[in-house]
């Protein structure tokens, strides 16, 4: 120990008999003076990191609607782990990246370089970027010409590769593997060079991942019972409104009657939507506001009453109100289309509208308009998914709020009559896409194929649609998915408007479908 | 003679004063280390004597080492120093003023320790520390006090050995004996402590040790606080009531006092003694003296050094001030004692109008009044009043800047608007008194010492 002089004075003695005295209470009030500035030093950068949000604003809006968020990241993955769980889990990812489920990159994006997949958009949210659905998801899909071809992706049409269901079905497994673990999560984010700070690293290993994972079990309690009842949807395809039921709205598996628990549908191209105003949209043709039809469509991709980001969502609606869809590269015989047509004008205008040239007319008694089932004879499956019950709950969103109220959501009894633009990218046919060609399409339902491969992108020169060969289901296939139209809701019946035509008659109309 | 009663000679039991006017204790750093007086202490006090005042109350005289309140005020310790009081008697006597030696000892109010006493705590009746600044002290044995009876007794003798006019024992404002008395401040639980004869005890141990010592015959007042008001501190109790005090007089002039000085405030200085103003610049500048003396000068210090926190300070002292007057602040305190004994009584309390001492005398409030401020502006007040003014040209301002420079400068008036600003000619004021005129002689050579 130091030696110390003497104190002088009585006072400098008193001083030191109190600094000893009072060294505990000094060394505890300099301890919490340390502890409160180092909280603050801390607290402050770290809350100022982990509040608020941002979003990336792209300038063109095909960017934006490929990119862009519309507010879903509620119900989303944090972007870094959307890049380490195809390292995670090679056997689920068939040693690919996002494709391997059907999502496609942009034109000069890089999986590998940790771009993500089109249809997820991003936004910051308390300091954690994270992703989750857009409109493209479920509507950019590709083409090619011959088997050789590079495809082409092309925006509006129905994402013809994307398996929701398998992906989805990826997720609620994962939950609770421990390879989604914060220790093997990490380590993944390292291998990759995704370098977490000292203070990151925590949140993300005491907060971020334990809540995904929170978030995916109690994802996968609600819907995994629902997905179980229903048969693969198979690539393209998508049960619009049961999983909304679950997840929006709260109801469980088995509330739903029995009728309405398979919903599987096609995704739906969207081209054209000014014409659309004001025709009954949804295959059911359950709301004939445009508006609302995308809002909802935005609900059905994870945007919630409170995250949702009308500015986003508005700015895809207006910029697909005059999307068209490329011409059609089939150059059917020109004096059989001229024979077609006819055909087409007198059994088939009346509720599609028409190809004039390349332009089509939005033009047609019925056109837009639902028609009853029992006259139609689809399969009922999707229509019954639509309830009364999902009406009246649907009509209680965005209530306190006069410009978003659902007001037009009703109950129908059939499927409408949609306008036929951009046909040929819109394959396989009808709502559920149990027709893979336009072919097939105008053959009695009982003649159409039984089994036929989806997923497959080179255009059928022949029958219109895509290359979609017989298969027998349950046998492994090289590539695609093996749609069997006898498992429920997949129904290949109803729309029998061609079985009446001649051989030639239906070969004519054909070549004129061709063109459109 | 005049008529008037202001100058109407007072004859009580051991002393006769020409006038009712007595220069009230107050001092400056005007003397040596060890205690003895100098010629600038003589100088100082026959200012006052020449000016005209009866008699003159000394400074603040301590009567042991361990009692002084600053370091350079004489004492009356030592025998040796008989001569050097011889002296200043003299001095003053040939003016026709009567001096009178303030017998005092600090207790623990100990403004600047000096070397001799700042190695420990000082004496006091109590080990709690003053509240105000903070300083130290413990409470004396009984030994002790015995010990300081006896000190207060050669203090006495050394007075009249020296042919001093009479004593005063400093029983006011905070001292040791104070200290003792108070009920805000003693604590004891012996015989010097709790009831008020208890409290009183010392007190009258040492009157009785005094008239024991140099005899019935020799001038014996006491200066004591008629009411504490000891609460300037809010937290602090208020101390000694009148009543209380009044109990003690009668007490004292038992024991064998001859007159009784009035005054108020168990600490020194208090918003009531002396009153007036409290300079903040001036004590921003002169309290720094102090900082090493209590536990509490640097809080009090920076109360004071920065403006936006005076109001704090200026709160706690002028709540205590609202109601009283400057001058003749405890006149009617002085009454009271008046009624309560048979032996005179002296008013203190920055008297300067002739008009309100004629009527405080007349009216039987008193028999004399005592004044240091008014004579520091003004020694030749009496005469000033002689010639029929009320009051000085160049009245005392109350600013009580004399008090608060006393720390760290010499004492005097530093008034400037007194001066008409002219600050050359204040300093010359103040350093008049140190015009000594020395005969200076050369000490004889000791024989050669081996180491």
């Amino acid at each position: 120990m130091r030696s110390q002089e003497p104190p002088v004075t009585a006072v400098q003695q008193e001083a030191r008999r109190r600094r000893w005295r009072r060294l505990p209470l000094s060394l505890l009030a300099l301890a919490v003076v340390l502890a409160g500035l180092l909280a603050l030093a801390i607290g402050v950068p770290t809350l100022w990191r982990y509040s608020g949000e941002s979003v990336r604003h792209y300038a063109d809006p095909e960017t934006h609607f490929l990119h862009g968020s519309i507010g879903s990241e509620v119900s989303g993955l944090p972007v870094r782990l959307w890049r380490v769980l195809p390292d995670l889990f090679p056997d689920a990812f068939d040693d690919q990246h996002y494709e391997a489920f059907g999502f496609l990159y942009a034109a000069g994006d890089e999986a590998s370089r940790g771009d993500l997949p089109i249809g997820l958009g991003a936004r910051e949210v308390r300091g954690v970027e994270i992703a989750w659905f857009n409109c493209a998801l479920c509507h950019v899909g590709t083409v090619r010409e011959s088997p050789d071809a590079a495809p082409r992706q092309i925006a509006g049409m129905p994402s013809n590769n994307l398996d929701l269901y398998a992906f989805i079905g990826f997720l609620l497994e994962i939950a609770d593997d421990p390879r989604l673990a914060p220790d093997s999560v990490l380590a993944a984010m390292d291998e990759q060079g995704q370098s977490l700070g000292m203070i990151e690293r925590q949140v993300w290993r005491y907060a971020v991942l334990p809540q995904v994972r929170e978030g995916l079990l109690e994802t996968r309690a609600t819907l995994a019972p629902l997905l179980a009842e229903q048969p693969p949807w198979g690539p393209g395809r998508v049960d619009t409104f049961n999983p909304y039921k679950l997840l929006q709205f709260g109801m469980s598996a088995a509330d739903l009657d029995a009728s309405e628990r398979i919903g599987t549908s096609d995704f739906p191209a969207i081209f054209h939507q000014r014409p659309r105003q004001g025709m009954d949209l949804h295959w059911d043709g359950n709301n004939a506001s445009l508006q609302e039809r995308n809002l909802s469509a935005a609900i059905g991709a994870g945007v919630t009453e409170e995250s949702v980001d009308h500015v986003g969502i508005e700015r895809v609606a207006d910029w697909l109100l005059d999307l068209e869809p490329p011409p059609s590269p089939y150059r059917p015989d020109p004096d059989a289309v001229a024979a077609g047509k006819p055909l087409y004008m007198r059994h088939c205008a009346d509720c599609h509208g028409y190809q004039q040239g390349e332009r089509y007319v939005f033009e047609g008694e019925r056109l837009g308009q639902v028609l009853p089932n029992d006259l139609l004879g689809g399969d009922p499956a999707r229509l019954d998914s639509y309830t009364e019950t999902l009406q009246r709950y649907q009509l209680t969103l965005f209530e306190d709020d006069e410009r978003y109220r659902f007001r037009h959501f009703r109950k129908t009894d059939g499927y409408a009559n949609l306008p036929l633009d951009g046909l040929w990218l819109r394959a396989p046919y009808l709502h559920n896409g149990a027709v893979p060609t336009l072919y097939d399409l105008l053959l009695p339902p009982a003649d159409r194929p039984q089994a036929f491969v989806r997923g497959l992108d080179v255009l059928d020169e022949e029958k219109g649609g895509f290359v979609a060969p017989d298969c027998t289901p349950g046998e492994p296939l090289a590539e695609g998915f093996c749609f069997d139209t006898s498992q429920p809701g997949n129904g290949r019946q109803g729309h029998d408007y061609g079985s009446e035509l001649t051989t030639q008659e239906r070969s004519d109309l054909l070549d004129y479908l061709l063109t459109f | 003679m005049s008529e008037d009663v202001i100058f109407s000679p007072l004859a009580w039991r051991n002393l006769q004063v020409k006038n009712r006017l007595f220069r009230s204790n107050i001092s400056g750093r005007f003397d040596n280390e060890d205690g003895s007086l100098t010629q600038t202490r003589i100088n100082w006090e026959c200012q006052f004597a020449r000016g005209g005042v009866g008699a003159i109350v000394s400074s603040f005289v301590p009567v042991q080492m361990e009692g002084r309140i600053i370091a350079g005020y004489a004492t009356i310790h030592r025998d040796d120093f008989i001569p050097l009081w011889q002296r200043l008697g003299e001095a003053v006597h040939r003016f026709d003023c009567k001096y009178i030696l303030q017998l005092s000892h600090s207790g623990r109010q100990m403004d600047l320790p000096g070397v001799h006493n700042q190695h420990r705590r000082s004496l006091s009746s109590t080990d709690h520390q003053e509240s105000l600044h903070g300083f130290l002290c413990r409470a004396m044995s009984e030994h002790e006090i015995e010990r300081t009876v006896q000190a207060f007794a050669d203090g006495a003798w050394r007075a009249r050995e020296a042919g001093l006019d009479g004593v005063e024992l400093h029983a006011a404002n905070g001292y040791l004996f104070t200290q003792f008395l108070s009920s805000a401040i003693n604590d004891r639980r012996d015989r010097y402590g709790g009831s008020l004869a208890n409290r009183a005890r010392f007190l009258l141990e040492v009157i009785r040790a005094i008239r024991e010592r140099v005899g019935p015959d020799f001038h014996l007042q006491v200066k004591i606080s008629a009411v504490d008001h000891n609460d300037i501190l809010p937290w602090e109790r208020k101390g000694n009531t009148l009543a209380e005090s009044l109990q003690v007089c009668r007490w004292v002039e038992t024991a064998g006092a001859d007159a009784l000085h009035v005054s108020v405030g168990s600490l020194f200085p208090h918003p009531l003694n002396p009153p007036g103003d409290f300079a903040f610049d001036t004590i921003a500048s002169t309290y720094d003296a102090m900082l090493s003396a209590g536990t509490n000068t640097f809080r009090n210090y920076l109360l004071f050094r920065y403006s936006s926190l005076r109001w704090i300070f200026r709160w706690l002292w002028s709540r205590h001030q609202r109601g009283h007057a400057v001058e003749g602040v405890s006149l009617d305190e002085a009454r009271a004692v008046r009624q309560a004994v048979d032996i005179p009584v002296i008013s203190t309390g920055g008297y300067q109008r002739a008009s309100l001492v004629r009527e405080a005398i007349a009216s039987g409030a008193c028999d004399a009044v005592s004044s240091a401020r008014a004579l520091i502006a003004n020694p030749d007040l009496p005469k000033q009043w002689q010639v029929g003014q009320d009051e000085p040209a160049r009245p005392c301002t109350f600013c009580n800047k004399c008090l608060l420079n006393a720390p760290k400068n010499p004492l005097g008036c530093y008034e400037l608007s007194r001066f008409d600003g002219d600050h050359e000619r204040m300093i010359a004021t103040l350093m008049s008194i140190y015009d000594t005129r020395p005969e200076l002689r050369l000490p004889s050579v000791p024989p050669a010492q081996n180491p």
